[in-house]
């Protein structure tokens, strides 16, 4: 039994070694491949010779005009922000009173905005663009990350709603009878005890703006200046998919910092996503 | 670690339910007046203004559309004409729409059971708490957080006819394969690309589902002589019938819209072989200034995905009936 035991414990460790590195050989081509030179990207995709290595399309990639680093980086981060402040600050009351409110009125306004859930961002944007269009919104910031909160406020009510009835009525009413009001309820008793589902809510929402490459490319449109690290890659790659000197050192300097992110914060994200599964 | 959420989430509130007695304070806050139902009501309005004006009312304009005529420029109006875009999509005289609703059927069906499958298997590896298996969800997981558009990219640069495993295998057996190139193959390469990048989501969904199925039971089963196979078979799977209900509307619902993906990988060809339904209203129907078939489509696309959503938790119901009896 014990030796068994053994042997199985080996064979697994070994099957998901195997199987981590074959999920890590696209990212080891990609960085090789950002130091070398075309000719040398077709002769030998894995090997780095260190005396042919250069940074000189690197360096062309991060000066690019199509696709400005730093500002593209910039620009997204502000994007995740932006939406998570509207989706979350306007979801915490509306799902208090929804969740706190008996009776069929706000019960149906719930099953409204899970139905939400079920309509993709990205197809509802075709008919969205016109609705932005009449408010005067379209091809503006604002209008962006209106739209984009929009599509992430059904599942972060729904997640909140769930989370705010399993907290017990009598913290409210205890603060009710002290003389707070409903808004100084939600603010200092409610909101510190959803830190948890906040982090989630934050974290789901956070990668689905940060992958949105629809939204910005159709809202802002193809030629403006604003570009999100999706949107740049696009215009920097797209018509130049077989020249690996242009496509190697962009994509790298696209997926580098979020992949530290990502290892910094890795418990962080997968407990988050983890607990949403539970809760969701 | 995942555990650490898991519990503090889930141990905050049995503690404080507790405190839920029923007291004297029961009745205190119950508001008769008029202006507390005020204030409910203005505190659900920004969110119902924002998410009612951008996405409700725009399937409105959907449905509205999809009757019409409409090329989108703003000196023009939607000129009605009935069912007219429907039975378009539904005949597809110029035969360029019905491949790719195969091209999405056959992504949604086949990739959500591959990523499901992977996914469940690799979380049976990877549920226990160890430094080793932290670092495999990770690996595992990554994919995840490059968006699809590049792990589109980045692929069509490691698969395409003069990409890096090509050129690889041209020098170690001399001969290539047409990942990209054939029709066929360019299809099954979408899909394990999207397997690739996609199952490690739902890995984490169900490691959380395997850690909330009862310790206790499974223990108890095995004392009973059960084999590993059978504990799996009569306690863990039925314990797990939540989650797997969650998963595969979540894998499917995601599969039904891929588009990023393929505008990365493929560009939708060759041909039209890997052009699916999402494509085709963003980057055929709406680029070609047809507002109203798009709209008709996009119109479908929702009614699919709902029909399909609601069947699948009907059909689950029973199912998870029975994890509600393993506890």
């Amino acid at each position: 039994m014990n030796r068994s035991n053994r042997i199985a414990t080996t064979v697994r460790i070994v099957f998901l070694s195997i199987l981590s590195l074959a999920m890590l050989v696209p990212m080891y081509i990609m960085v090789v491949n950002a130091f070398k030179p075309q000719q040398e990207i077709l002769l030998s995709p894995l090997g780095l010779d260190p005396a042919t290595a250069t940074t000189e399309f690197l360096a062309a990639a991060w000066n690019s005009t199509q696709f400005p680093v730093v500002e593209g980086y910039a620009f997204t981060i502000f994007l995740v922000i932006a939406c998570n402040l509207i989706a979350i600050g306007f979801s915490i009351p509306a799902a208090y009173v929804i969740a706190r409110t008996p009776g069929i009125v706000f019960a149906i306004l719930l099953m409204f905005f899970v139905a939400g859930m079920f309509i993709p961002a990205q197809i509802i944007l075709v008919p969205a663009v016109f609705v932005l269009k009449a408010l005067g919104l379209m091809g503006t910031i604002p209008g962006l990350v209106l739209f984009m909160s929009a599509s992430m406020i059904p599942f972060t009510l729904f997640i909140f709603s769930g989370y705010i009835r399993m907290l017990p009525r009598s913290l409210d009413e205890a603060a009710a009878i002290d003389g707070a009001g409903r808004i100084r309820v939600i603010w200092t008793i409610i909101t510190p005890l959803m830190k948890p589902i906040v982090a989630t809510a934050f974290i789901l929402n956070a990668l689905s703006a940060w992958n949105d490459f629809v939204s910005p490319q159709l809202i802002l449109g193809p030629g403006s200046p604003a570009k999100t690290i999706t949107t740049g890659v696009y215009a920097a790659v797209s018509s130049y998919s077989t020249n690996y000197e242009i496509v190697f050192p962009t994509l790298l300097l696209a997926v580098a910092p979020i992949l530290v992110i990502f290892i910094v914060m890795q418990r962080f994200i997968l407990g988050g996503l983890a607990t949403g599964a539970i809760k969701g | 670690m995942t555990q650490v959420d898991l519990t503090r989430a889930g141990s905050g509130v049995p503690s404080s339910a507790r405190m839920t007695r029923p007291g004297p304070v029961a009745r205190v806050t119950r508001r008769g007046s008029g202006l507390a139902k005020a204030l409910d009501v203005a505190l659900t309005m920004p969110a119902l203004i924002v998410y009612i004006t951008l996405m409700v009312v725009p399937v409105g304009f959907a449905v509205y559309y999809s009757f019409t005529r409409y090329n989108g420029i703003p000196s023009q109006s939607p000129q009605w004409v009935g069912l007219d875009n429907y039975t378009r999509i539904f005949a597809d005289p110029a035969n360029e729409m019905h491949s790719s609703i195969f091209v999405t059927a056959a992504i949604a069906i086949l990739g959500s059971f591959l990523v499901n499958v992977a996914a469940l298997g690799l979380a049976l590896l990877l549920q226990k708490r160890s430094r080793f298996n932290t670092f495999g969800r990770a690996v595992m997981f990554y994919p995840h957080v490059l968006s699809a558009l590049i792990v589109g990219f980045l692929w069509q640069a490691l698969l395409g006819p003069q990409g890096a495993i090509n050129a690889l295998m041209d020098q170690w057996t001399g001969s290539t394969l047409p990942f990209l190139s054939d029709p066929t193959w360019a299809l099954y390469t979408l899909i394990g690309v999207i397997v690739w990048a996609q199952f490690g989501v739902q890995l984490i969904l169900y490691i959380a589902g395997l850690q909330a199925v009862s310790a206790e039971l499974q223990e108890a089963a095995r004392i009973d002589g059960a084999n590993r196979a059978q504990v799996f078979r009569h306690v863990t799977w039925p314990a797990l019938a939540p989650t797997v209900t969650v998963t595969i509307i979540t894998s499917i619902l995601s599969l039904l819209k891929v588009y990023d993906v393929v505008l990365g990988l493929t560009n939708g060809g060759p041909g039209d072989a890997t052009q699916t339904w999402a494509y085709e209203i963003l980057a055929v129907s709406f680029a070609n200034n047809r507002v109203g078939l798009a709209c008709a489509q996009a119109v479908l696309l929702i009614i699919a995905a709902a029909i399909l959503s609601f069947s699948i938790i009907v059909m689950r119901r029973r199912a998870e009936e029975g994890a509600e009896a393993v506890g």
